[in-house]
C-alpha cells in the first residue's frame, strides 16, 4: 500500500487553511484530489463527533478504501498557513508516523 | 409501526409469496394474446387477494386470520436461476432508459443545498432505484438452497381447441420442459397439479369443453380440474371500469384496450378458479407441515428429501403463509447445522430469512441486524456466486435500515454491495449518497463524495448523463467550495461530459471554473487547457466570456495614463507621483491675476466648467493604460488581439445614450456593437503577445481618439488560444474599489478616472535626452543633448524648463557647443578666468528660461546642451520639467509642461578624502593629505590633476610625480596617499608691519597628477560646468558660512583607465571625473564630502594652534658693552572656530625643555643639524634618555634669558592671528635654540563656563579642549661685533 497520507486543516466554514502531502510513495496523478475528497467527506464525521467529545485527538474516525482519516479539528478561524517553518515541522512529524 | 406496512414489509409480501408455476399449451397462450396479453398476466391481477380474510391454522393452536395474500405465477421455462449475463444486460437497459428520461434536466442549475434538505425524499429519489432494486432482487431468486421460490404448485392449462386434451396436460407434465429444480431434485417433484381447461368463446360453444372438463374430473379427480371461458364479449367494445392489468403490463401500448375481450363473466369465473386454488394450497401447507418427511442421509447436496431441506420449506412456507414465528423457529433449527456442515450459501439464505422473520415480527431489532450482517457476509465470502444473493440481502437489509431511519447505516451497506462491476456499484453508490442526505442530520460532505464516486463509475461505463446527473447533484454541496482539487475535478470532468453530448455552451461554462487552477500540477493545467481549448472547437464559434481567468488581470495595477496639460515624455514620467511634480512645477506654472483662494479657482478661471469635472484629453494624442496580466498557469498561453474597449460619443447629447447601452453591458451583443461603432472614431491599438509559466506582464494599450467628445474607457478584451475572446469590464472592479476607499476619494469617483472629455487638438512638446547613461561612477561629467520637438504647425513660447537636481544636472550654454568634450573644458593660457561665463543666464530659483528666439515648430528639433554630473553614488531619480505656453491663444489649453524623468545609478568611484594639518611653525601653511580609495567595482582610476578652488589658497606637490603612483593609476580597491603643501595667498595676512608676506607666486591652484609625458591638458575647474556643479556641491553643504576664509575646496580631476574601459560602455567619448570636496578645514578638517571620517577627524590630537617666532636671525652684538637684547615677534594663530586662550610660558633652563614632551605628528625637519649647538641634540635626545653623553654637553652653554613677562596669556578669537611681543637676553655670542617656552592652549567652547561639564559628557567625542605644545627650535646666532 501507498504509504502517502494528505495532512488538511481545516477552518470553520471548511477552508482547508493547511495543506501537505506527505509519504514516500511515488504521487499518483489523482492523488491529490482523491485524498482531498476522501478528507472532505470525513468532515461530517468530525462534525458529529466535535461536539460529542471534549478531547481533541479523534482517533481514526474514517476510512476509505484503506485511506485512514486522522483530523484533528482546530477550530481557529484563520486564512491559509502559509508559514513555510510550518510546513517542515509537519513534514518532520509525519515522517515519525508513517 | 406496523412491519407488514412498511416499505420493506410491501417487498417481502410481495415478493416472498408462493410460486405457481404454470404449463400451457400454445394454443392457450393464442386465445389469450387476443387480448393483448399473455396467459400469466391474464391472471396476475387475480392473484392478488388484498382482503380475504381467511382463517388459519399452522403449528400452533391459535388460529390466526390472512388478509393479504398473493401468488406468483411463473411459466415453467421462466422457472431457473437467471443467468448473470442477461441479468446484467437487463440492469443496464434499465438504466440507460432511465438516463435517457432525465435529458430535459441536464442543463439546469443544480439546486440549493437548502432546497435539497427541505425537499421530500421522493421528490428527490430518481423513480428507477425502486423498480431497479426489484429487479436486482429477482435476479436472485430461483435459487436451488431457498425455497421460497420453488412452486409450490403447478397449473396446467390447455386449451378446448387441443386435440386430445387429456392427453395433452398428461404431456405437459412430463416433457423435460420441467424446470431444473424440479429435475435436479432440489425440490420435490410430487408438486401440486391442477388442471385448466381455457375455452375461448370466440371459438365455438362451450359446450365442448364441458365434455373435455368432465373427461377431466374423472381422469385427474373433480377438485383439481377446472373451466376458464374467456373472450366472452362479441363486439369488442366492452371498456372495463377499472382495468386489472394495467399494472402488471409494462410494455403494451394500448393499455385501455386490454381485455376488451373478457367480459365480466369471465372474470369471475377466473376468480372462482383459484378461490378452488387456494383451497388446496392450503391443505398441502397443512399437510406438509403435519407430516415430517422420511429422514435421508445429508451429504454436502441436500435433496428435497433431505430434512434440512423439509425444513426449510417448512419454514419459508411458515413465511408465506405469515406465521414468522414458526418460520423462525424452523430456521433457527437449521441455521446451525447448515453452519456446521460449512453449506454456508444456505446458512446465509436462512439467516437472511431470519432476519426478515424478527423484522417481520418487530422483534429484538439488533438479532435482525445481527443475522442480515450475518447472511450478508457470508454471501460476500462465497465470491462470485453470492454476490447476487449478497446484493439481494444488502437491499433488503438498506430497506430494514431504512425504516429504522438508519440512512447512515444503510449509506455505509450500499457501499459494501459495490462489487467489482462498475454500473452495478455506481447505482449502489449513487444511492448510498442520498441515504447520507437523508440522515439525521444530514451528511452533506459524504453525500457529495459518493456521488462523485458513483459519477465517476457511471462515465466508466459510458453511462454520461447519469454522470452528469451525479455530478451537478454534488455541485450543490461543492459549489462555493475552497477545495480547490475538488472543484477542479468537478467542474472539469462535467465540463468534459456535456462536451460528450454536445452541450458545448454548459461545458464552456463549468471549464472555465478550472482553467486558472494554479495549484495543479503542470500536466494537469496542460490538460485542462487543451480540453477547454478542444472545446471551443467543437463548438465551431468564438464565444466571448465575461469572467474568463486566463490571464489574470490585477486591476489593482491599471493605472490610464492621459495628457492635459501635464505632457510626458516617457511612460516612467507619468508613474511618478503627481504630487513630486507639482511641488516642482511650483515657480513654473503661471499664477494668475486676481486673488485666487485655492487651487480650485485656478481651474475655475483657466477652463470651463465641463472640462474641470472630468479628465481632459487631446484629440489625437494616445490614452495610455497600463494592466498587468498575470498567467497563473506553468503552461505558457498566447493571448492575441488585445485592445481597449471603448466608447467615444460626439456631444454632450449623445451622451445619454451611449450611458443607456453600456448599462447593458452584460449582453454580448451589445458589447460588440459599442466597439464596432467607435472603430472610426478612435484608433485602439492591439497586442499579441504571450505568457510564460507563472509569468507577469505589463501590457500598454492605448487609444487615440479622432475627434472632440466625450471617451470612455469600458475595459479590455483579448483572445485567448486565437479562441476565447475574454473581456473584463473596468468598471464593476472599480465600483468596488470605491466602496473600499470610503470617504477618501469622495470628491472624484474612481469611475470618472475612466471618462475623459476630448478637446481640439494642441500643440504638445516632445522630448528626450539623447543617450542617457543608466549608470555612471561618482564624479561622471558628461555632456548630454535635449532634444524638444514640437509636431503640430502651431508655435509655442516662453519654454522654461526646472531640473530636480542641479547636482547631477545643469543646463549648458547654447552658444558654448560641447561638441570637442572635453577640450572644452581645459585651461588655455589666453583664456584666463574671463568671467563671461558667469553671467550666463542664470536659472533663478532653478527656473531656466530660454531665450526668447528660441522657437520649435515642424520637425525642426531644438538641441540643448545638458551637462550631467555623477555627485554622489547612489540612485537619483531626476526630473526635469519644460514649461510652454501656446502662441495661439484662443486653444483651452494656455499652457502645458513635459515632464521628463531618468533614473541616474551612481556607481562608486574614487573615494577622497581630504586631511590637512597646518604646520605649526609656518602661518598659512598646511600639509594636506590626500586619501584616494578606488571603490569601483571594475574601473580603474587614473587621478591627473588636484585643483584648489578660488584664489585664496596655493596648492604644490611635494612629492615628484613619478614618485606619487609608480603605477600611474588607481586599481580596483587600491588606496594611496598624496600629499601636498597647501599655501594661503590671503592678502589679509599681511602683517601689520607692512611686511609682505611671502605669496608663493609660483604656486598656483592647479597641481598636475599625472607625468606631463601623457599631455593630459589640465581641465580649467573655474569655467562652467564644473565651476556650477561645484557651486552646487558648496549648496548641498551650505550651513557654514559662505564667506569663510578659513576653508578651502577641492576638485580632484581623474580619468578612466584607457586600457581598462569597458567595452559595454562603448563610448569613445574621453571620460572626465571630478570630485568635489569643500569646506575643508584645518584642524577641524573635515573633508564635507565624507562625513564618515568626522569621528575619527575629531579625535585627531592636532592642536589648533599655529605659530611663528619671527625676529633676526643673526645679530652682531658688541657684548663687551653689554647683554644683548634681541626682540622677537611670536605671531599665533588660531585656526579653530571657537575662542582660545593662550598662555606663553617661558622658560631659563634648558632642563625644563628637555621635559616637555616633544611636539606629535608635525615635525619640522631641520636640514642641518650640524649647526645646531648642542642644545639642539638635548632637544631631539629629549625622546631617548639612553644618549648619556648629550646630557653632560648642555651646562656649558651660556643660556640666555626670556626678558618680560615669564608667563603672558592672550586671548584669540577664532580663525584669527595675533603678535605677541617676545625678548631675549643674551650675554655672550653663540648659537641659541629659543625653543625653551611652552604655549598652553585653552578652548573655550560656548564662552568657556561649562567646557569641563562638557568634557565630562562626552570626552571621547569632544574634541581636545586644551593642550600644551612646547616651543620648536628657532636659531639665533649672536656674534660679536667687531
Amino acid at each position: 500500500m501507498a504509504t502517502t497520507a494528505s495532512f488538511i486543516i481545516v477552518s470553520r466554514n471548511d477552508i482547508p487553511i493547511y495543506e501537505a502531502e506527505v509519504g514516500s510513495a511515488t504521487k499518483r496523478e489523482d492523488a491529490a484530489q482523491l485524498h482531498q475528497f476522501v478528507l472532505h467527506a470525513a468532515l461530517d464525521i468530525v462534525q458529529d463527533l466535535a461536539w460529542t467529545t471534549s478531547a481533541m485527538f479523534l482517533k481514526n474516525i474514517d476510512r476509505f478504501n484503506d485511506l485512514v482519516v486522522l483530523l484533528n479539528p482546530l477550530y481557529l478561524p484563520g486564512a491559509r498557513i502559509a508559514s513555510s517553518h510550518f510546513d517542515t515541522k509537519v513534514r518532520a512529524l509525519a515522517r515519525k508516523y508513517l | 409501526m406496523d412491519p407488514a406496512s412498511t416499505p420493506l414489509g410491501k417487498m417481502l409480501l410481495e415478493e416472498i409469496t408462493p410460486v405457481v408455476m404454470v404449463l400451457r399449451t400454445d394454443s392457450v397462450e393464442e386465445a389469450c394474446v387476443k387480448n393483448g396479453l399473455s396467459f400469466v398476466e391474464m391472471l396476475s391481477p387475480f392473484c392478488n387477494f388484498s382482503n380475504i380474510d381467511v382463517p388459519l391454522r399452522t403449528s400452533s393452536d391459535q388460529p390466526y386470520r390472512l388478509r393479504k395474500f398473493k401468488l406468483r405465477l411463473v411459466y415453467e421455462s421462466d422457472v431457473h436461476q437467471p443467468n448473470v449475463e442477461v441479468a446484467k444486460e437487463r440492469l443496464k437497459q434499465v438504466i440507460t432508459k432511465a438516463g435517457e428520461k432525465e435529458n430535459s434536466e441536464l442543463s439546469s442549475d443544480p439546486p440549493q443545498v437548502s432546497n435539497l434538505l427541505d425537499s421530500s425524499k421522493s421528490e428527490l429519489l430518481p423513480s428507477w432505484f425502486e423498480y431497479l432494486n426489484k429487479e436486482l432482487i429477482r435476479a436472485a431468486s430461483f435459487s436451488e438452497h431457498e425455497t421460497f421460490d420453488h412452486p409450490v404448485a403447478c397449473l396446467l392449462v390447455v386449451s378446448s381447441m387441443d386435440e386430445q386434451p387429456i392427453n395433452r396436460f398428461v404431456d405437459l407434465f412430463n416433457t423435460n420442459k420441467l424446470p431444473s429444480l424440479l429435475n435436479d431434485g432440489a425440490m420435490d417433484p410430487k408438486i401440486l397439479k391442477h388442471y385448466l381447461l381455457v375455452h375461448d368463446n370466440h371459438d365455438g360453444s362451450s359446450e365442448k369443453a364441458l365434455k373435455i372438463l368432465s373427461e377431466m374430473k374423472s381422469t385427474f379427480g373433480t377438485n383439481e380440474c377446472h373451466l376458464l371461458c374467456i373472450n366472452s364479449s362479441q363486439d369488442a367494445t366492452m371498456e372495463h371500469q377499472d382495468d386489472p392489468w394495467a399494472s402488471y403490463k409494462n410494455d403494451a401500448s394500448p393499455v385501455q384496450h386490454l381485455g376488451c375481450c373478457l367480459d365480466v363473466d369471465d372474470t369471475s369465473a377466473v376468480s372462482a378458479t383459484r378461490r378452488g386454488f387456494r383451497n388446496q394450497i392450503k391443505n398441502l401447507w397443512w399437510r406438509k407441515g403435519k407430516d415430517d418427511p422420511n429422514e435421508m442421509p445429508s451429504g454436502s447436496m441436500y435433496t428435497f428429501s433431505s430434512i434440512e431441506s423439509q425444513i426449510r420449506v417448512l419454514g419459508d412456507h411458515a413465511f408465506m403463509l405469515h406465521d414468522y414465528e414458526l418460520a423462525l423457529a424452523n430456521y433457527s433449527l437449521i441455521s446451525t447445522d447448515y453452519k456446521l456442515d460449512k453449506a454456508w450459501k444456505r446458512y446465509a439464505g436462512v439467516q437472511e430469512m431470519m432476519a426478515l422473520a424478527y423484522f417481520l415480527l418487530d422483534q429484538s431489532r439488533k438479532e435482525a441486524e445481527y443475522c442480515m450482517e450475518n447472511a450478508f457476509n457470508t454471501y460476500l465470502k462465497l465470491g462470485s456466486s453470492g454476490q447476487q444473493n449478497a446484493t439481494r440481502c444488502g437491499l433488503w437489509w438498506i430497506e430494514m435500515l431504512k425504516t429504522r431511519d438508519q440512512y447512515k447505516e444503510a449509506a455505509s451497506v450500499y457501499f459494501r454491495i459495490c462489487s467489482e462491476e462498475l454500473l452495478h456499484s455506481a447505482v449502489m453508490l449513487e444511492q448510498a449518497s442520498y441515504c447520507y442526505l437523508f440522515s439525521k442530520p444530514p451528511m452533506l460532505y459524504k453525500y457529495g463524495f459518493h456521488l462523485v464516486l458513483s459519477g465517476d463509475r457511471y462515465r466508466k461505463t459510458d453511462q454520461v448523463k447519469h454522470a452528469i446527473r451525479t455530478y451537478r447533484s454534488a455541485l450543490s454541496v461543492y459549489k462555493e467550495t475552497t477545495w480547490s482539487y475538488i472543484r477542479d475535478h468537478v467542474h472539469f470532468h462535467i465540463g468534459q461530459w456535456y462536451a460528450l453530448l454536445g452541450l458545448h455552451d454548459l461545458a464552456v461554462k463549468h471549464m472555465l471554473q478550472v482553467l486558472a487552477c494554479s495549484h495543479q500540477s503542470k500536466a494537469t493545467q496542460e490538460l485542462f487547457l487543451r480540453d477547454f481549448v478542444q472545446i471551443f472547437q467543437e463548438a465551431g464559434k468564438t464565444f466571448e466570456v465575461p469572467g474568463l481567468q486566463l490571464p489574470v488581470i490585477d486591476i489593482s495595477s491599471l493605472k490610464v495614463v492621459f495628457e492635459d496639460q501635464r505632457t510626458y515624455a516617457s511612460y516612467p514620467a507619468a508613474s511618478v507621483k503627481e504630487s513630486l511634480w507639482r511641488s516642482l512645477e511650483e515657480d513654473l506654472i503661471p499664477s494668475l491675476p486676481g486673488a485666487r483662494t485655492n487651487w480650485l479657482d485656478v481651474q475655475t478661471k483657466l477652463m470651463p466648467k465641463r472640462l474641470r469635472e472630468s479628465n481632459v484629453c487631446v484629440a489625437g494624442e494616445a490614452i495610455k493604460v497600463v494592466v498587468e496580466f498575470t498567467n497563473p498557469l506553468q503552461v505558457p498561453i498566447s493571448i492575441s488581439n488585445v485592445s481597449l474597449i471603448c466608447e467615444l460619443s460626439q456631444s454632450e447629447e449623445d451622451k445619454s445614450d451611449t450611458n443607456a447601452s453600456t448599462s447593458e453591458l452584460e449582453n454580448d451583443e451589445d458589447h460588440q456593437r459599442v466597439v464596432m461603432s467607435d472603430s472610426a472614431s478612435v484608433i485602439l491599438s492591439e497586442i499579441d503577445y504571450s505568457l510564460g509559466g507563472g509569468e507577469k506582464k505589463l501590457v500598454e494599450l492605448t487609444v487615440t481618439p479622432k475627434m472632440e467628445g466625450t471617451l470612455k474607457l469600458v475595459g479590455v478584451r483579448w483572445k485567448f488560444s486565437g479562441c476565447v475572446v475574454g473581456f473584463y469590464t473596468f468598471e464593476s472592479i472599480l465600483l468596488v474599489k470605491k466602496i473600499a476607499r470610503g470617504k477618501r476619494k469622495a470628491k472624484q469617483s474612481p469611475l470618472n478616472d475612466l471618462k475623459f472629455v476630448v478637446v481640439k487638438p494642441v500643440p504638445k512638446l516632445e522630448g528626450h535626452i539623447h543617450a542617457f547613461p543608466e549608470k555612471a561612477h561618482a564624479g561622471h561629467l558628461q555632456p548630454l543633448i535635449l532634444e524638444l520637438k514640437n509636431q503640430s504647425d502651431c508655435s509655442i513660447k516662453n519654454l522654461k524648463m526646472k531640473i530636480s537636481h542641479p547636482r547631477f544636472l545643469s543646463i549648458g550654454n547654447k552658444e558654448v557647443p560641447h561638441v570637442d568634450f572635453p577640450a572644452c573644458l581645459e585651461k588655455r593660457p589666453d583664456n584666463k578666468q574671463s568671467g563671461t561665463h558667469a553671467n550666463l543666464k542664470k536659472p533663478s530659483e532653478g527656473v531656466f528660461l530660454f531665450p526668447e528666439d528660441v522657437a520649435i515648430k515642424g520637425d525642426k528639433p531644438l538641441l540643448w546642451p545638458l551637462w550631467l554630473h555623477a555627485a554622489v553614488p547612489e540612485s537619483v531619480p531626476l526630473y526635469i520639467i519644460i514649461y510652454y505656453e501656446m502662441e495661439d491663444t484662443s486653444s483651452v489649453m494656455k499652457y502645458r509642461t513635459l515632464r521628463l524623468h531618468y533614473n541616474l545609478q551612481v556607481l562608486p568611484s574614487l573615494d577622497v578624502s581630504f586631511k590637512i594639518s597646518p604646520c605649526p611653525s609656518r602661518l598659512q601653511e598646511f600639509l594636506v593629505r590626500m586619501d584616494v580609495v578606488n571603490k569601483s567595482s571594475a574601473q580603474s582610476f587614473q587621478v591627473s590633476q588636484l585643483s584648489s578652488v578660488g584664489d585664496n589658497w596655493g596648492i604644490s606637490r611635494l612629492q615628484t610625480i613619478d614618485g606619487i603612483i609608480p603605477s600611474q593609476s588607481l586599481a580596483v580597491g587600491q588606496a594611496f596617499s598624496f600629499f601636498f603643501m597647501l599655501k594661503s595667498r590671503r592678502q589679509s595676512l599681511v602683517d601689520a608691519a607692512g611686511h609682505v608676506p611671502d605669496l608663493f607666486p609660483d604656486i598656483g591652484s592647479d597641481v598636475r597628477l599625472c607625468p606631463e609625458s601623457l599631455k593630459e591638458p589640465l581641465v580649467n575647474i573655474t569655467h562652467s560646468p564644473l565651476s556650477d556643479f561645484h557651486d552646487s556641491e558648496r549648496s548641498q553643504h551650505g550651513i557654514r558660512n559662505q564667506e569663510d576664509d578659513n576653508t578651502v575646496d577641492f576638485i580632484l580631476i581623474s580619468r578612466p583607465l584607457k586600457s581598462d574601459r569597458n567595452s559595454e560602455e562603448a563610448s569613445d567619448q574621453p571620460q572626465l571625473f571630478s570630485h568635489h570636496a569643500c569646506y575643508c578645514r584645518q584642524y577641524s578638517l573635515l573633508p564635507s564630502s565624507n562625513a564618515d571620517n568626522l569621528s575619527e577627524q575629531k579625535t585627531a590630537s592636532t592642536s589648533p594652534i599655529s605659530w611663528t617666532m619671527n625676529g633676526p636671525r643673526t645679530k652682531y652684538h658688541n657684548f663687551s658693552s653689554s647683554f644683548c637684547e634681541i626682540s622677537l615677534r611670536m605671531t599665533i594663530h588660531n585656526s579653530s572656530d571657537v575662542i582660545a586662550s593662550i598662555s606663553i610660558n617661558t622658560a631659563d633652563s634648558a632642563g625644563q625643555s628637555d621635559a616637555l614632551p616633544s611636539p606629535r605628528g608635525w615635525q619640522p625637519v631641520v636640514a642641518d643639524t650640524k649647526v645646531a649647538s648642542p642644545k639642539v641634540s638635548v632637544a631631539v635626545a629629549g625622546n631617548s634618555a639612553e644618549l648619556p653623553s648629550s646630557e653632560p654637553v648642555a651646562s656649558p652653554v651660556s643660556p640666555f634669558i626670556w626678558s618680560g613677562s615669564s608667563c603672558s596669556n592672550v586671548q584669540l578669537e577664532p580663525s584669527s592671528s595675533t603678535d605677541v611681543p617676545m625678548q631675549i637676553c643674551v650675554f655672550s655670542p653663540g648659537t641659541y635654540d629659543l625653543s625653551s617656552y611652552v604655549l598652553n592652549w585653552n578652548l573655550r567652547k560656548d564662552g568657556g563656563g561649562n567646557q569641563l561639564e562638557a568634557k565630562e559628557k562626552k570626552p571621547e567625542e569632544m574634541r581636545k579642549l586644551w593642550g600644551s605644545c612646547s616651543g620648536y627650535p628657532y636659531f639665533l646666532t649672536v656674534l660679536q661685533s667687531v
